[in-house]
C-alpha cells in the first residue's frame, strides 16, 4: 500500500477499525461487571420475546415485573430485595437452554420461570432439574410438562391442554350436542388437543369427523365444505394464531355460524384483540379473566396492569404475576432458598386469594405439580362497553374437575435422594 | 518463507491456547463455560459449511439438514439404542453424512443459485419429516428424554454430564479431531483440486479433474463434518428439535462463515464466536438484538468482503 510508508498516516481503514473498536468497547464494557454492591435474590425469566409468541411473552414479563415491584415494597424475599433477569429464548430450544444455563451458572439465579413454548419449557426443565433449581413453567401448555415429562422441581401455573379441552368439551356437549367436526393443525400439539377432545366425546357416546390442516394455510374453503357436508353440531377449531383468525373469518363468510356452533380451547385476549369483530365468535376457555365481579382483589390487579399496559389484564399478565408471587410466598414461608425443600412445600400449596385472583384457592397438585386453576368457559363476542369486554364467562369449571386424575396425566414424580 | 511459516505456527498455537484456556478466561469476562461450548459446536458447523463454500466455491443453503440429522441421530441412539456418548456421536455423524452423500449425487449437477435452491428444498424435506413424524422424533416438541452419558475409559470415568468444564474439553477434543481432519484434507492433493475447482471450474475440467465427482466428495465430507457437529449440539442441549433442520438455521451458518471470513480456515470459528456472543449478550439487553447482528453482517459484507479474519490479516500484512 502506498500510504503505508508514513508511520503516522491515517487512512480510511484505520478510521474504520478504530471506530469499530470504540463502538465495541461501548457495548462490551458492562460485560465485565459481574458483582454489584447489594446481593438481591435473583429470579430468571426465559421467554420468547422475539418470534411468533412475542406478544404473549411480553404479557408475562409485564405481570412478573409488577409482582417484583409489589414484593420489593413489602420486604422482598427473606428480607433481601429481588431482581428479575429477563432473557429472550427467541423461540428456539438451543437458545432457551443456553439462556437458562447462563442464568444459573453466571447470574446465580435462585429460581427460573419460563417458557411460553412448551418444547423449550421441557428442555429448560432438564437443565433446572440437573442443576436443582426450582422452576415454574408460566405459560407452556402441552400435557407432558406436568405429565410424562414431569419433574420434582417443575411447577406449572397455566393449564395443561387436557384441562382446557375437558372443561369446554362437557359444556359443548351439554349446550349443543355430540356430533363434532375438528379443524386441527397437523402437528403434535394439534393431534394431542384433538385426542383430549375425542376422549371426552367418546365417553359421552358422541361421533366426530375432522380435517388435518397444514400450518400456515391461508384458504380454508375445502375444509369448511367438508365440515358443512358432515353437518356437525359443533365445529372444534384447534388452529392457533394467524391460522385461527383466518379460519374463523372464513367460517363466518361461509355463513356456517348460522348452522353450527364453533369452539375450541384457547382464544386468548391477545388474539381476540387482534381479529376483526366478525371473527369474535364461538365458545372458548380463558385461563384467567379480568372481569370477575364479586371476586376480591381482581379489580385492583386489573387496574394496576391497566396503568402499565393501557389495556385490561390478560391471562398472560396473571401467569407472570402468579409465578413470581408463588416463589416469594413459598420462600418466605419456608425461610430458605433450598430447591428440594421448597419443592416439597409447594406440593399441595394453596394460593391465597390476593394471588389466585379467582373463586376458591387453587393449589399446586402434589402428584403432578399442576396448578388446579379455574377454567373459565365462555363466549367470545364483539366489545360491549369496555373495549376489552369481548368475552363473557358462562361456566367456570374448577381445576380439579377439569384435570382428571394424576394417573391419567402419566406423571411419575421422582424426587432426588 | 520461514518467517511466514513460523508466524503461522505462532498464530495456530495462540488459537489453541485461547481455546484450551477458555473456561478460565471466560468467567472473569462475564461469560460462562456453556457459552464457550456452544461457540465451539456452532463454529465447527460453520467451518463445515465453509469447507464447501470457501474451499470448493459451492454455496449450500440446506446444510442445517445434515446438522439436524446429526442431532437426531445422536439423540435417537441415546434414547433407543445404547447409552454410549461416543456411539451417539458416530451414529449422528453417519446419519447426517450418509443422507448427504446420497442426495449429493443429485445435487452436484447444479451450480450457483440452482445448487443453493435445491439444497434448501432437500433440507426442508428433512425438516418436515422431523416435524411430522411425531412418534419417532417428538414432532414440534422435539426429541427429549435422553442425556449425554459419562465417558467410561475402564480405568476412570469422565463425568461430562454434570461438569461443564469437562464437557467443554470433551467437545474441544472432538473439535480438534475434526478440524485436524479438515486441515489434513485441505493440504492433500485432493484439497488442492477443490481450490482449483473454486478458482476456475472450466480449467479444472480441462486439466482432467472429474469435477462432479470431486464436488460430490467435498460435499459428502462436509455433510459428515456437519453431522458430527449436529451430534455434539444434541449433546450440548440434551435435546434435538426440528428447528435445527430449518433453512433459517442454514442461513445462520452461512452468515457465520461469511462474517468470519470464508476464504480463511479459522474465519468461520471467529464468525460463530461473534454471532453467538453477540446474540447471548445483546438479547439480554434488547429484544431487537437481531437488528444489531444484521447490521454487523451488512457492515462486514460492505467493508470487509473477506470477513473479519480476512480484514485482520490484511491490515497486518
Amino acid at each position: 500500500m502506498a500510504t503505508g510508508n508514513r508511520p503516522w498516516s491515517v487512512n480510511r481503514r484505520t478510521i474504520l477499525t478504530s471506530g469499530a473498536a470504540i463502538a465495541a468497547a461501548q457495548i462490551t464494557s458492562p460485560f465485565i461487571i459481574t458483582a454489584r454492591g447489594e446481593t438481591p435474590i435473583r429470579i430468571g425469566l426465559v421467554d420468547p420475546l422475539t418470534g411468533v409468541y412475542a406478544a404473549i411473552a411480553q404479557g408475562e414479563v409485564v405481570g412478573a415485573k409488577y409482582a417484583v415491584e409489589e414484593i420489593n415494597k413489602s420486604g422482598g424475599i427473606l428480607g433481601r430485595p429481588i431482581e428479575l433477569l429477563v432473557e429472550d429464548s427467541a423461540n428456539d430450544v438451543g437458545t432457551g437452554v443456553q439462556k437458562t444455563r447462563k442464568l444459573i451458572e453466571r447470574d446465580q439465579v435462585s429460581f427460573i420461570i419460563g417458557d411460553v413454548n412448551s418444547g423449550i419449557a421441557i428442555a429448560m426443565a432438564q437443565v433446572t432439574s440437573e442443576k436443582k433449581v426450582l422452576h415454574i413453567v408460566s405459560g407452556g401448555h402441552t400435557d407432558p410438562v406436568t405429565g410424562t415429562s414431569c419433574s420434582w422441581n417443575v411447577f406449572r401455573v397455566c393449564n395443561a391442554t387436557a384441562m382446557d379441552a375437558n372443561a369446554i368439551a362437557s359444556t359443548l356437549i351439554e349446550k349443543f350436542g355430540k356430533k363434532w367436526y375438528f379443524l386441527t393443525p397437523d402437528y403434535a400439539y394439534g393431534h394431542s388437543v384433538q385426542a383430549s377432545f375425542e376422549k371426552v366425546l367418546k365417553a359421552a357416546g358422541g361421533t366426530s369427523g375432522g380435517s388435518l390442516v397444514p400450518l400456515g394455510t391461508p384458504d380454508y374453503s375445502s375444509y369448511l365444505i367438508q365440515a358443512k357436508a358432515y353437518n356437525p353440531q359443533v365445529l372444534i377449531n384447534v388452529m392457533g394464531g394467524g391460522d385461527q383468525v383466518a379460519s374463523l373469518k372464513q367460517f363466518v363468510q361461509f355463513g356456517l355460524d348460522k348452522q353450527m356452533a364453533v369452539g375450541g380451547t384457547l382464544f386468548e385476549l391477545e388474539s381476540i384483540r387482534a381479529v376483526p369483530d366478525a371473527a369474535r365468535i364461538g365458545w372458548w376457555t380463558m385461563e384467567w379473566w379480568w372481569d370477575q365481579p364479586g371476586v376480591p382483589h381482581v379489580a385492583e390487579f386489573n387496574a394496576a396492569i391497566k396503568k402499565i399496559t393501557g389495556g385490561a389484564a390478560t391471562a398472560r399478565n396473571w401467569f407472570g404475576y402468579a409465578s413470581v408471587q408463588t416463589l416469594a410466598l413459598i420462600a418466605n414461608q419456608e425461610k430458605t432458598l433450598d430447591a428440594p425443600k421448597l419443592a416439597r412445600a409447594l406440593s399441595g400449596f394453596k394460593l391465597p386469594p390476593q394471588i389466585a385472583l379467582q373463586p376458591g384457592s387453587p393449589s399446586y397438585r402434589a402428584g403432578d405439580h399442576e396448578l388446579m386453576s379455574t377454567v373459565f368457559v365462555g363466549e367470545a363476542h364483539p366489545p360491549q362497553g369496555d373495549p376489552d369486554n369481548m368475552f363473557t364467562v358462562r361456566n367456570p369449571v374448577p381445576g380439579e374437575k377439569a384435570a382428571g386424575s394424576v394417573e391419567e396425566t402419566g406423571c411419575k414424580m421422582q424426587w432426588p435422594a | 518463507m520461514t518467517a511466514a511459516s513460523s508466524r503461522k505456527l505462532i498464530v495456530l498455537a495462540a488459537i489453541w491456547v485461547v481455546l484450551l484456556l477458555a473456561p478460565y478466561w471466560m468467567a472473569p469476562l462475564g461469560g460462562y463455560t456453556a457459552l464457550a461450548t456452544r461457540v465451539l459446536v456452532l463454529g465447527l458447523a460453520a467451518m463445515s459449511v465453509n469447507f464447501l463454500l470457501g474451499f470448493t466455491g459451492v454455496l449450500s443453503f440446506g446444510h442445517a439438514a445434515w446438522f439436524g440429522l446429526g442431532a437426531y441421530g445422536a439423540g435417537l441412539t441415546l434414547k433407543y439404542l445404547a447409552l454410549s456418548t461416543p456411539l451417539a456421536v458416530i451414529a449422528g455423524m453417519l446419519l447426517g453424512g450418509l443422507c448427504g452423500a446420497i442426495l449429493g449425487t443429485l445435487l452436484v449437477r447444479r451450480r450457483g443459485v440452482y445448487f443453493a435452491m435445491v439444497t434448501i428444498a432437500f433440507g426442508q424435506v428433512f425438516y418436515y419429516i422431523a416435524f411430522q413424524w411425531s412418534s419417532l422424533t417428538g414432532g414440534d416438541d422435539g426429541l427429549r428424554g435422553f442425556a449425554r452419558q459419562p465417558l467410561d475409559f475402564g480405568l476412570f470415568k469422565l463425568d461430562i454430564l454434570s461438569d461443564a468444564n469437562i464437557f467443554y474439553y470433551f467437545v474441544l477434543v472432538c473439535f480438534a479431531l475434526v478440524v485436524g481432519t479438515m486441515g489434513f484434507i485441505l493440504r492433500s492433493p485432493f484439497g488442492r483440486t477443490m481450490i482449483a475447482i473454486r478458482e476456475n471450474e472450466r480449467r479444472a475440467r480441462f486439466l482432467g479433474i472429474p469435477v462432479e465427482r470431486h464436488i460430490w466428495i467435498a460435499f459428502t465430507l462436509s455433510c459428515f463434518f456437519m453431522g458430527f457437529a449436529g451430534a455434539l449440539y444434541a449433546l450440548v442441549n440434551n435435546f434435538a428439535d426440528p428447528r435445527g433442520l430449518h433453512y433459517s438455521q442454514s442461513g445462520d451458518f452461512v452468515m457465520m462463515a461469511v462474517m468470519g471470513g470464508m476464504r480463511s480456515f479459522w474465519g468461520p470459528l471467529l464468525g460463530a464466536a461473534v454471532f453467538v456472543v453477540l446474540q447471548d449478550y445483546l438479547s439480554s439487553i434488547t429484544v431487537n438484538w437481531m437488528s444489531f447482528v444484521g447490521l454487523l453482517f451488512i457492515l462486514v459484507v460492505l467493508f470487509f468482503p473477506r470477513g473479519l479474519l480476512g480484514f485482520f490479516q490484511r491490515s497486518k500484512a
